[in-house]
């Protein structure tokens, strides 16, 4: 039996029986103790725990009895960030959750065809929190229902959980290229090839863009303690209800980018194709029902219909290619566009490099920050040269550029803020999407902050493609600029005591 | 995707060369160039130690005492910095790239040099107060074990993995660069001065003792950085890598025997490569 994941927005009532089976089912394995390993606790564990963190949250208690330290071992702390591994050991994390939900359902009485339902906070009036988890009661009037927690703040850090749609995009769906590098260029739709990372510094570009953005701002923070909201940090994201049908979502977009065109291909790398393991690390493996471990890897991950399963909905956000759009943006006649499109998804190693950086580092405290990016004359004539013949006979595709926040620091992980590139003073961010580089939340960022953590205290990089608004500039004639106005906008104030900085931002040229 | 489009990166061959080069100056010329190798020659501990030092002067001069640490360094610590330099030259402007891993090598080679120089005399002290060579150099292997389970070797270690924010331009991204050396080299020495000490009091077999030290801290080097505390800490993922990329291989050959498909012998080197990023 195939199964199929549908829109939650879609199932025909805020309760629909797929969302509340979903919701008896959890209920049920909320139940279960600590040490099982089928419990809630216990899934969630194996994202990410922090035991401190859990207690202060009050989900782990001096009662809890912890589960064998072999099982600790083998299933907790696996989840993969700023990685290649990301999206495919998420993508096992998903089937095994759903597995475990639905034999829970069954035993229940429920449908044994049970699915997972995703939220699609991208399509129009879909972007509130779905109802069935906003609520503490049952659609009965109960008042223990098992998708609601407290600790989910939203955006303002007030209770009211939605997606501000404007600080959201699908752009990461236009780019040809799975992985990506950690030198500045494109760090790719799925992430960076690197070893076992529990949670490497450059965040893929899915990851970063809705992924981390989702869950820094259904989580958010509460504003009286400075706890975070469950979904905002890695190490407790699997304990809130939400996390799965974000996962959801974020796993079908995978779907949908593999199949839009049909020219974005996985790797075919030995070292994804096999999983960490081959570099040295661990295996993914996962408890199932029954008292089974299920090991996976990414390259089983690849294709759904191997995989039992299917999504109602992988169109594309628009008909025609991201690249080929951009070429025509720039002039090039739609058939030459097509055919540079085609060999760009063919294209191999690309050559990435610095094209400009700012002086100091930069600290975020309050409603914004700015600095100013100096661009390097000889590289940025390189830029200008090769938009001005982009589509002409014999030469590669235009270059892309990218916008690097490196080595950014801080102690909350709910800071979500968007940057704009140019931005006119005084004006509105609201009234200008075309000058915003991207949004981030910062998912992540305490562990990384930690200086005898994983990442040595480096913190985390992001990267955001900003070709849009380098293309613009070219074709206004405004692209023989020395400096970049770089402008930070928090979506809501930041205090000082979530000691956020940034250590250097650059720009990069990624050519062909 | 890869960083360049074309061909090999020029400085890791480079790099790579003077690691070879200084591993055969060592293995042809190790009896001359180290104070070391002086201090296991047994029949002049007898001397009163200011005889013995100016007598070491005299057969070791300070030139090659200063070369022969030098070369100690390219060859065994060299390979641990393939891992900065490339953070080094990704964030620099290309045209300075060559500049930025020279002045990064010169901020780490002026670390190591003074901590060779110190390890040197320390281990001339040492063969003084344990003529013994074996007592002397069972006490450096004590040490080295403490110091390896300490957690202060792990503070030296995870100081190790930093990748710094660096200034882009001028005189700030030199200063950036070099300064980058010195804190990278100072947590290097930090990390593997006992080891390094073990492969001066070592006597005879000195160039084994350095192949195995070097594997050593390279295989340490590719483990994540960790909490502080006291633990013995092995270096297993160099081991397991080695085991999963021989079994992946074995199975391609196997595969291979039924089609025709070219084998990429550089997948093992590639990899050590990404990790070491």
């Amino acid at each position: 039996m195939a199964y199929t994941r549908k829109n939650v927005w879609e199932l025909g009532g805020d309760w629909a029986d797929p969302i509340l089976w979903y919701a008896r089912g959890v209920k049920a394995i909320k139940a279960r103790a600590l040490s099982e390993p089928t419990g809630w606790r216990f899934y969630a564990a194996i994202h990410g725990i922090d035991q401190d963190l859990w207690r202060q949250l009050g989900y782990l208690s001096s009662g809890d009895a912890m589960p064998s330290s072999g099982d600790i071992e083998t299933y907790w702390n696996q989840c993969q960030h700023g990685s290649w591994y990301f999206l495919p050991w998420h993508r096992g994390y998903l089937i095994a959750f759903e597995a475990v939900v639905r034999d829970a359902v069954v035993k229940l009485g429920g449908p044994s065809d049970w699915a997972l339902p995703y939220w699609n906070y991208f399509k129009p009036n879909q972007d509130a929190l779905p109802p069935a988890f906003a609520s503490a009661n049952w659609p009965d009037g109960e008042g223990d229902n098992p998708l609601y927690v407290p600790q989910r703040y939203g955006p303002n850090n007030d209770g009211n959980v939605y997606v501000p749609v404007n600080m959201i995009n699908l752009n990461t769906l236009g780019d040809p290229d799975f992985s990506g590098v950690a030198s500045g260029g494109s760090p790719g739709f799925g992430g960076v090839n690197t070893g076992f990372s529990h949670s490497g510094q450059v965040h893929g570009g899915i990851e970063t863009q809705p992924h981390d953005w989702i869950h820094g701002l259904v989580g958010g923070g509460d504003p009286q303690s400075n706890l975070p909201g469950l979904m905002s940090d890695p190490d407790t994201a699997g304990l809130d209800p939400i996390f799965w049908l974000h996962h959801a979502n974020i796993d079908r977009l995978w779907e949908v980018w593999r199949k839009n065109p049909t020219s974005h291909v996985d790797p075919t790398d030995a070292n994804w194709v096999n999983g960490p393991l081959v570099v040295g690390g661990g295996t993914f493996v996962l408890p199932m029902p029954g008292g089974v471990s299920w090991t996976y890897t990414p390259g089983q991950m690849s294709d759904l219909s191997q995989l039992n399963y299917t999504y109602d909905d992988v169109s594309p956000p628009s008909a025609t290619p991201a690249v080929v759009a951009r070429l025509e943006r720039l002039g090039v006649p739609l058939e030459t566009a097509n055919a540079l499109a085609r060999s760009t998804a063919m294209a191999g190693p690309k050559t990435v490099e610095l094209l400009g950086a700012n002086n100091e580092s930069l600290r975020l405290i309050g409603a914004e920050a700015g600095t100013s990016v100096t661009l390097d004359a000889a590289v940025q004539r390189k830029v200008s040269t090769n938009l001005e013949t982009a589509g002409a006979a014999g030469r590669p595709a235009p270059d892309r550029i990218f916008l690097n926040l490196e080595n950014v620091r801080g102690l909350n992980d709910a800071t979500a803020f968007s940057i704009y590139i140019n931005l006119p003073e005084g004006e509105d961010p609201a009234r200008h999407p075309e000058l915003l580089a991207g949004s981030i939340a910062l998912f992540g960022v305490r562990k990384a902050t930690l200086a005898d953590g994983e990442h040595a205290g480096d913190g985390l990089t992001f990267v955001f493609e900003i070709t849009h608004i380098i293309d613009a500039m070219h074709l206004a004639g405004a692209l023989n600029v020395s400096q970049l106005r770089v402008r930070l906008v928090p979506i809501k104030p930041v205090p000082e005591a979530a000691q956020i900085s940034i250590g250097r931002i650059s720009i990069f040229r990624q050519s062909s | 995707m890869s960083r360049t489009a074309h061909g090999p990166d020029i400085w890791l061959v480079v790099l790579g060369s003077i690691i070879l080069l200084a591993w055969w100056l060592l293995a042809r010329n190790s009896g001359d160039l180290m104070m070391s190798a002086f201090c296991s020659s047994n029949t002049l501990w007898a001397l009163p130690l200011s005889v013995r030092f100016d007598l070491a002067l005299m057969l070791v001069s300070p030139a090659q005492i200063a070369s022969g640490s030098a070369l100690m360094i390219a060859a065994m610590m060299l390979p641990l910095i393939i891992a900065p330099l490339r953070h080094v030259r990704d964030r620099s402007f290309a045209r300075q790239r060559t500049r930025a891993t020279i002045l990064f090598a010169a901020g780490y080679g002026v670390v190591w040099m003074i901590a060779a120089v110190v390890l040197q005399l320390i281990a001339f002290v040492a063969r003084w107060a344990a003529p013994a060579p074996l007592l002397c150099f069972g006490l450096a292997l004590v040490t080295a074990i403490l110091w390896q389970v300490s957690p202060t070797k792990q503070w030296c270690l995870n100081r190790c993995h930093r990748r710094p924010h660096l200034a882009a331009f001028g005189a700030a991204a030199d200063r950036d660069a070099f300064d980058f050396g010195l804190t990278n080299g100072a947590s290097c020495a930090g990390s593997c001065w006992a080891l390094m000490l073990l492969t001066l009091l070592i006597g005879q077999g000195q160039i084994s003792g350095m192949i195995a030290v070097t594997l050593f801290v390279f295989a340490e080097r590719l483990e994540s950085p960790a909490r502080l505390k006291w633990r013995w800490r092995a270096p297993s993922r160099a081991l397991r890598i080695a085991v999963a990329q021989a079994r992946m291989r074995l199975t391609t050959a196997r595969a291979a025997e039924h089609v025709v498909t070219p084998v990429d012998d550089s997948v093992f080197g590639r990899t050590l490569c990404r990790i070491m990023i």
